[in-house]
């Protein structure tokens, strides 16, 4: 990941977190809002309920005080002369009073029509007989329109004379309360507090005269006017229910109004009652969130960088490992024979494919004098640059110990090999090896074993044959280690097939081992003691069993053939001009003795012809050997041309180019291009300071 | 080897019997050196050619070249081992090969 992907990944964090502040931070103030208004609303109800109870209250304490004063007076109900009645009506400023007997009857009245009525007559009057029950001592009744006169307002209060024996009722007009309104209100106006910045506003419907002041604006206004209020306003409702907004003293109020007795009452709240918490809860909230929002974005950030740091760690380390890990494949398979020389006596193929990981196998061959060769298989437990550089070491040991030990023992060339390893081995790595040496005269293996997995012997129309000998233990765990050499035999045209734990532990996808078993199955199958086809067979059997599951160990497969010569024929000629017809004759004559088709004869011939002119002209060589052999699988013959030349191996020399025309032709390379290209296999070898180049012809 | 040549007028025909490898090569190129003078049409007779090697492609492609510049040159009889040979050199894109 770059660190310009990480810059736009942290600024989209920080805009999603300054998005979400913003947001918080607006809800917060939509909740505060509403919560404001809920209460100014909750507040103002109240109020008016409040202000409702209050104002009657007054108002029907009042007229009960007049009541009780007038039964006082008179003790017990008795008729009286409407004058007297009107009389004492006056002395309370009262519009009418009526005096009502247990049963009902008015017996006196200050509006004579009604002396002699009965209190039952209407619904409405006859609610007062609840005062004849001894127990209630008044009732009062609301302000509504007069039965006579309409125009009147009027409100009725009865009051019981002692045990229920009868009651007073007294009427008054509104008009009058009105009028007296100012002397009982005034003063409860003055010190009413709402909540505890609003207030209530009294004044007269008429002039406007304001007959109370809150406490805090009293000097301010005189008049409902001077204080901002207006009841033309359109937003302006007057019903109790209704909030509307009136700027009053210089502040927009959330206001109620509602008209008493000719009187105007209004309740206002000053925003600042409610709203004013709404802006500080808003700003600690929206503080609060910035708080933890850029706490929660700074540790993010911490997450990210690290988590980067860490990644790039992990890449970095990746990336050498697999470096390592080429390096030590690079340097494993450098050291790899990939010529396979077909001698006369046997042929090999051999093949390493490599794992990804775990690894360090290799194979080796190459020959031990003349009569000698050498092949072997082995696997490294290390891995990567330190295993690579371990196999070389140990393969560079056991080709030494073998070319140097005078018997060309494997086994004393094995513990010497362990010996070394095990001199010098810090990283506890250890090889495992099965190395041996074929008599070529007497198709006879000696061999040994260092832990490594039995070989196979294959036999034309036999089953495949184990080679299981007790093995010594792997290279490089316990220096004084012995090994046994034994021996097998290869019969002609036998085969033998080494190879590493990759191919029997190779694994399919369910985890399954390929095993020993289908090893031979597959060698069965194949049916075949030629060394391509069986490691050709082997591989294929083994890839297509793991179908596409990844490859754990190297797999190795080393595979060779003996092939013995049914006649050979060897004869040295001094290296000069004499030795082209010498060696001509001497190839003519074998051939035509052991019956060798026309067809082959000649191209024999040819390819000696430019060999051994080769030699002549440019090896500087004292002597030129040629040996012929005759083989039954397949059948055929193989020339081997050896001198003591100085070292050149003429197949590596590119061939020339055939396309040109004569101008451009240069003479030179096409007798080697011809022999490679007429012959079925061409080898070169250098051994014991000779040039060995080899050539078969099969029989078609 | 055996070279038996036979020259009339501008024609040359030369029969070759037994190998023209390294040894014997030099023989036919000593044998050309002489007689390519004057001559327009060389005929290689190799019916009793049994075989030759890169040292008689040789002296074939230097006779090539030469009758390039003043005539023409063919060659008769040509056995199949010769004609493989003259396949994987290459020298049959360039040799006018008659059976």
């Amino acid at each position: 990941m770059t660190a310009h992907a990480a810059n736009r990944r942290m600024r989209f964090v920080l805009a999603a977190a300054v998005a979400l502040l913003v947001a918080l931070t607006s809800a917060t103030w939509i909740a505060a809002t509403r919560r404001a208004a809920r209460q100014t609303e909750a507040m103002l109800d109240y109020a008016m309920l409040d202000l409702d109870a209050t104002i009657n209250g007054a108002i029907d304490t009042m007229l009960m005080h007049a009541g009780d004063s007038i039964v006082g007076e008179l003790g017990h109900p008795s008729a009286l002369p409407t004058t007297q009645v009107c009389t004492i009506a006056m002395q309370r400023d009262l519009d009418e009073v009526n005096v009502v007997s247990r049963d009902g009857s008015i017996l006196s009245s200050s509006v004579s029509r009604l002396v002699g009525q009965s209190m039952t007559d209407t619904p409405k009057s006859s609610e007062f007989m609840v005062l004849t029950n001894g127990i209630r001592h008044a009732l009062a009744h609301k302000f509504r329109r007069g039965a006579h006169n309409p125009e009147v307002r009027r409100k009725y209060v009865g009051v019981a004379f002692p045990e229920g024996d009868g009651f007073v009722q007294i009427g008054v007009d509104e008009t009058r309360v009105t009028r007296m309104f100012p002397s009982i209100m005034g003063f409860i106006f003055d010190g009413w507090l709402l909540g505890e910045k609003g207030f209530f506003l009294c004044a007269d419907m008429g002039d406007g005269h304001l007959i109370s002041n809150p406490a805090r604006h009293r000097d301010e206004a005189r008049f409902l006017s001077e204080t901002g209020y207006d009841p033309s306003d359109p937003d302006v409702v007057e019903d109790g229910r209704t909030t509307f907004r009136q700027r009053l003293f210089g502040e927009i109020c959330d206001c109620r109004a509602i008209v008493f007795c000719g009187h105007r009452v209004v309740a206002a709240l000053p925003p600042s009652e409610y709203y004013g918490v709404r802006s500080l809860f808003t700003l600690v909230m929206a503080f609060v969130l910035a708080a933890v929002l850029s706490l929660f974005v700074a540790l993010l950030w911490r997450i990210d960088s690290d988590s980067a740091r860490i990644r790039a760690f992990y890449a970095a380390e990746a990336a050498k490992q697999t470096a390592e890990f080429e390096l030590g494949r690079t340097i494993q398979r450098a050291a790899l024979p990939v010529d396979f020389p077909s001698d006369k006596f046997f042929r090999i193929a051999a093949s390493m494919e490599a794992a990804r990981e775990v690894g360090g196998d290799f194979y080796d061959f190459f020959p031990i004098g003349e009569k000698h060769r050498a092949f072997l298989v082995a696997d490294v437990s290390g891995k990567g640059i330190s295993g690579a550089l371990y196999m070389m070491n140990a393969k560079t040991l056991v080709k030494d110990a073998l070319l140097s030990e005078p018997s060309h023992d494997p086994a004393a060339a094995l513990v010497r090999v362990n010996n070394e390893l095990c001199c010098n081995n810090p990283a506890e790595m250890f090889v495992t090896a099965w190395v041996g040496v074929l008599d070529l005269e007497t198709g006879v293996v000696a061999f040994a074993n260092a832990g490594h997995n039995p070989p196979l012997r294959l036999r034309a129309g036999a089953a495949p044959e184990w080679i299981r000998e007790r093995s010594g233990c792997p290279l490089g765990c316990f220096s004084g280690v012995k090994y046994v050499r034994r021996e097998l035999t290869l019969g002609s045209g036998d085969a033998l097939l080494l190879y590493t734990d990759g191919v029997t532990e190779a694994m399919d996808k369910s985890g399954a081992l390929f095993g020993d078993a289908r090893l031979v199955d597959t060698l069965v199958a194949a049916d075949t003691c030629e060394p391509r086809a069986i490691d050709i067979a082997v591989r294929v059997a083994v890839s297509s069993f793991a179908d596409g599951a990844p490859r754990a160990d190297d797999i190795t497969i080393l595979a060779l053939q003996y092939l013995p010569s049914r006649a050979r024929q060897v004869k040295t000629f001094p290296c000069d001009e004499s030795a082209l017809g010498a060696s001509a004759s001497f190839l003519e004559e074998t051939l035509d003795s052991g019956e060798c088709p026309v067809g082959a004869k000649t191209r024999l011939m040819v390819a000696l012809d430019e060999v051994v002119s080769n030699v002549v002209r440019c090896s500087g060589a004292t002597e030129v050997s040629v040996e012929v052999g005759f083989f039954d699988e397949p059948r055929g013959v193989s020339v081997s041309v050896s001198d003591d030349g100085k070292p050149f191996d003429p197949l590596h020399v590119p061939p020339p180019d055939v396309s040109l025309p004569p101008e451009q032709r240069k003479i030179g390379g096409l007798g080697l291009l011809l022999v490679r290209r007429t012959m079925d296999d061409v080898s070169y070898s250098r051994a014991d300071g000779r040039n060995v180049l080899t050539f078969r012809k099969n029989f078609a | 080897m055996t070279i038996e040549t036979k020259r009339e007028g501008g024609c040359l025909s030369i029969a070759l019997e037994g190998r023209l490898d390294t040894t014997t090569s030099p023989e036919l190129e000593e044998s050309l050196s002489n007689s390519l003078d004057g001559v327009t049409d060389l005929v290689f007779d190799f019916s009793k050619l049994d075989y030759l090697s890169s040292a008689g492609l040789r002296v074939l492609l230097s006779a090539q070249k030469r009758m390039n510049s003043q005539g023409t040159m063919k060659l008769l009889h040509v056995n199949d081992v010769v004609k493989d040979v003259f396949e994987i050199t290459g020298f049959a894109d360039f040799l006018t090969i008659e059976p």
